[in-house]
């Protein structure tokens, strides 16, 4: 079995690489994640960070508008400061990036990890088990997630680190879809012949799942997540601006957008900083989970041209 | 006094409403000349001003509304026995008569006070206002249907603790013992205590008069029978529009206070804050004789006003009595200790404090618990002097003495209402000039109304928090009483001596001012007082806000005191 999934791989890479949006998706991304990464030095090498107040750097009889041109931009300010406070904007963006991302994969984690576990053992187990689990599902597909997660993240005591909570409240509400697909899928394979080989050659149901299934439905599921990605960010962006999110003075782009709605006409860029930061991110991510799902759709690779090694020697 | 400053609030909003322009008010760094663009800035009879609010106008009965001197709409309906004084700035903190002759007459130890109601005084359909009907409208106040007003008037009469109002005095035809109506313009009250601000309670519109045979209980809100230059039309959704035009039997000789120069007063309320500054900045329409009367400049709506001169010239400045402070409760650890608290105190960093309230315009720093006007007897100390910046050397050297050499972690709890003043923005500040004094900082922000629960039950009183107090009138007594008096501890309930102080000659102090009838004597000894227990380091004073309001373009004779801090609905003009 191991020797089809390594090939399954390098198609998998080959067919991404042809898609040009989704390589340049694919580098945006990797450098977001390395900016996440090395926040600290990086605002090491500007010399601030994300909490300091710089009350002179602020115009205080009027309102705390940043003093300069572009919202206070300078060499010691990269991208300016906020107003009110004159904390420096570029260390709160870049240490925004690892609140948004860090939240979003933990959830997507979860997310998938429990997606799984519930859309596989539905559709290996009894009727009755299924139906129970299907229907739990649905009632989790039905639940409106921020809703759900604005009264999660109300009722636990502040003394919860935040930011994994706000991972798993996404995480535990939104699995629902991804149940369904795997269900779906895990019934279609259950059906084919050489599951059912298995079978008669006395595999148990454990050992089937693990050897002949998750293998099959592992193309979706990749799918999927890489799509869930950007969702979670964008929930995690909206439970923050709804204040639920992570709390102060920890940065995070949700948070930042709160602050800075009232301030779109007095200083502009406060806005523009996390709602691009926040679009390009999405964008990206969405861009991204397109071309995996492209490149391991197997009726999309023909299109393609790559993954058969006839076609392109045709061509050259 | 047992009102929160929540409560306080919700006055200064619903019942102050004045903030304007006029450049005239004395207060605050603006002195442009409000009357706008130009033009004659003479006051003339006639139009319709439009009043755009967020809060709709609820229970629009005198003895529902918890009010500040009477309230701002409301006063246009409603006369008291006294009011306050229309003016800008500090003249209006006084207390004037207004269906009295005087601002009462006290005996000798204050606690009974006479009134005698100025000769032709009507109500909207032409009939006499009698004293009886001044004595109804305050029982009415004491039904439970009818509940809403401060609590002074259940506190202070003799034998009122336990009246239950009007509608259950079965063939008692008396009343209210407290009370006397010896003839038809006279009316004596009899208090279990001396209360030499009687008068100030005066202005509350418990004191409006209500004919007894007018009465339609809860439905009296629907169309309150009018003593002032304004009877109610209409009154939709409970406040959310109401409409008010003149009333004709009311008589300008009789009210030295009320200019009532439009015709027509509608009230619009329900609309979004921003939507208000938007609309009152565009003035486009009606919204030129427009004003709001709960609505202030954000620091972001500051910020673009001040760019721009014609609507930084409609921009007016008030100062209400009010002060956003830390509190800590000493039976809590580390704060039992007073070296930390003081450390606290000289670690603040209000620059930081102030900017985050929406900078200098918007708030005045403070290290005083009296707000710094005369009338509240301000009298100026700063026992730990931390400058603008804070001194985190001498924190640091404090806590050092406090044996906690190595610093300190402590939890400052907030709430998370964007109010900018127990919000998450001034909390963030502070955690910020604690650190560079070593102290460490952990954020407790709660809802709302948790918030406001546990600061105030001395069950679950958080050691250290954001708080903030506001006074029912312009004085020293109900600033300092309910938050340092020891027999105002409230064991089960609503507490707001946060500090726990039961201090003996504290409390001494207390009843010998109240005593006073001489108000500016009394402030003196009110200012006296707060320099005293400000000693003991029980609160850190932040800053003192200030009110940024915008007005429409054809609005004249902006009045804005520093009793309301807001402007005055019944001086402004708009032909």
């Amino acid at each position: 079995m191991s020797a089809p999934g390594a090939s399954g791989a390098r198609q998998f890479w080959r067919r991404l690489r042809t898609q040009r949006a989704a390589l340049v998706a694919a580098v945006v991304v990797a450098l977001l994640v390395l900016v996440a990464l090395a926040a600290p030095l990086l605002t090491a090498i500007e010399g601030q960070d994300p909490t300091t107040y710089h009350p002179s750097l602020v115009d205080s009889a009027r309102g705390g508008v940043p003093i300069g041109s572009f919202g206070g931009v300078s060499a010691d300010h990269w991208l300016g400061v906020e107003p009110q406070t004159g904390r420096d904007l570029f260390a709160r963006l870049v240490y925004g990036a690892r609140v948004s991302l860090g939240v979003a994969l933990a959830a997507t984690v979860v997310q998938v990890a429990i997606g799984v576990v519930v859309g596989v053992a539905a559709a290996l187990g009894s009727r009755l088990v299924d139906q129970l689990l299907s229907r739990f599902t649905d009632v989790i597909v039905a639940m409106p997630l921020m809703i759900m997660a604005l009264a999660l993240l109300a009722i636990v005591p502040s003394s919860f680190p935040r930011p994994v909570l706000v991972a798993l409240v996404i995480g535990l509400i939104g699995w629902g879809s991804i149940a369904k697909i795997v269900r779906a899928q895990t019934l279609t394979l259950k059906g084919l012949d050489y599951v059912a080989a298995a079978r008669l050659s006395g595999w148990g149901t454990w050992r089937i799942a693990r050897r002949e299934l998750l293998p099959g439905i592992a193309a979706p599921v990749i799918t999927y997540a890489a799509l869930l990605v950007p969702v979670d960010i964008t929930v995690e962006a909206a439970l923050s601006f709804l204040g639920v999110g992570v709390k102060p003075p920890t940065p995070s782009w949700g948070q930042m957008l709160t602050a800075a709605d009232v301030w779109y006409q007095a200083a502009p860029q406060y806005l523009l900083l996390p709602a691009g930061a926040l679009f390009v991110t999405v964008l990206a991510l969405t861009v991204l989970g397109d071309g995996v799902r492209t490149a391991l759709d197997p009726r999309a690779a023909s299109r393609l041209r790559v993954g058969t090694g006839r076609k392109r020697e045709a061509k050259a | 006094m047992r009102q929160p400053s929540v409560i306080a609030r919700r006055v200064a909003a619903a019942s102050v409403s004045l903030v304007v322009a006029a450049g005239a008010a004395a207060c605050g760094p603006e002195d442009n000349d409000a009357k706008g663009s130009g033009g004659d800035s003479t006051p003339h009879k006639g139009g319709t001003l439009t009043v755009l609010n967020s809060n709709p106008q609820q229970d629009f009965d005198p003895a529902r509304l918890y009010t500040s001197g009477g309230g701002n709409v409301p006063s246009l309906v409603f006369r008291t026995l006294t009011t306050r004084n229309r003016e800008n700035g500090e003249a209006g903190a006084k207390v004037v008569p207004d269906l009295a002759t005087d601002t009462g007459r006290p005996n000798k130890d204050a606690t009974v006070w006479t009134y005698t109601l100025k000769e032709g005084l009507k109500y909207e359909d032409g009939s006499p206002i009698t004293s009886a009907d001044i004595k109804y409208g305050i029982e009415r106040s004491f039904a439970p249907e009818l509940s809403g007003g401060a609590p002074y008037l259940r506190d202070w009469l003799v034998r009122a603790a336990d009246y239950q109002g009007p509608y259950k005095d079965k063939g008692d035809t008396k009343g209210l013992s407290a009370i006397e109506t010896p003839d038809a313009r006279t009316i004596v009250f009899h208090l279990n205590k001396p209360e030499g601000e009687f008068p100030y309670l005066a202005t509350q519109t418990q004191f409006t008069p209500v004919p007894k045979a007018k009465d339609t209980g809860t439905k009296y809100e629907q169309h309150p029978l009018s003593s002032g230059p304004y009877k109610v039309v209409s009154n939709e959704n409970d406040g959310e529009r109401l409409v008010l035009e003149r009333n004709t039997h009311w008589s300008a000789s009789t009210d030295a206070e009320r200019k009532a120069y439009p015709d027509k007063i509608d009230v619009r309320s329900g609309l979004d804050s921003s939507v208000i500054n938007q609309r009152l900045s565009s003035s486009q329409g009606a919204d030129a004789a427009a004003v709001t009367t709960d609505t202030n400049l954000g620091p972001a709506e500051l910020a673009k006003v001040t760019g721009d001169k014609e609507l930084a010239a409609r921009v007016g400045t008030g100062h209400f009595g009010y002060t956003d402070y830390i509190a800590f409760n000493p039976t809590i650890k580390p704060f039992d200790n007073a070296q930390v608290r003081q450390a606290i105190s000289y670690a603040i960093d209000r620059s930081s404090v102030v900017n985050a309230a929406g900078g200098s315009a918007l708030a005045e720093p403070a290290t005083t618990f009296l707000p710094n006007q005369k009338s509240f007897g301000y009298t100026q100390y700063d026992h730990f002097p931390a400058g603008d910046a804070g001194d985190a050397a001498k924190a640091k050297e404090l806590l050092k003495e406090a044996g906690y050499a190595k610093g300190l972690t402590v939890t400052l709890t907030h709430s998370n209402a964007k109010d900018f003043e127990t919000s998450p923005e001034i909390a963030t500040a502070i955690q910020d000039a604690l650190k560079k004094a070593g102290i460490t900082v952990r954020l407790q922000g709660l809802e709302e109304n948790d918030y406001s629960d546990k600061i105030h039950s001395v069950k679950s009183e958080p050691g250290f928090f954001l708080a903030h107090w506001g006074a029912d009138w312009p004085s020293g007594g109900p600033f300092l009483a309910p938050i340092f008096d020891g027999r105002q501890i409230v064991k089960d309930g609503a507490n707001f001596n946060t500090g726990l102080l039961d201090d003996k000659s504290v409390n001494a102090e207390i009843d010998a001012i109240n005593k006073l009838t001489d108000l500016d004597a009394a402030a003196k000894r009110w200012g006296a007082l707060d320099a005293k227990i400000g000693e003991r380091a029980l609160t850190v004073p932040l800053f003192h806000p200030v009110y940024k309001r915008l007005v429409g373009g054809d609005v004249k004779n902006v009045v804005i005191s520093d009793w309301t801090g807001v402007l005055d609905i019944s001086q402004v003009a708009v032909k």
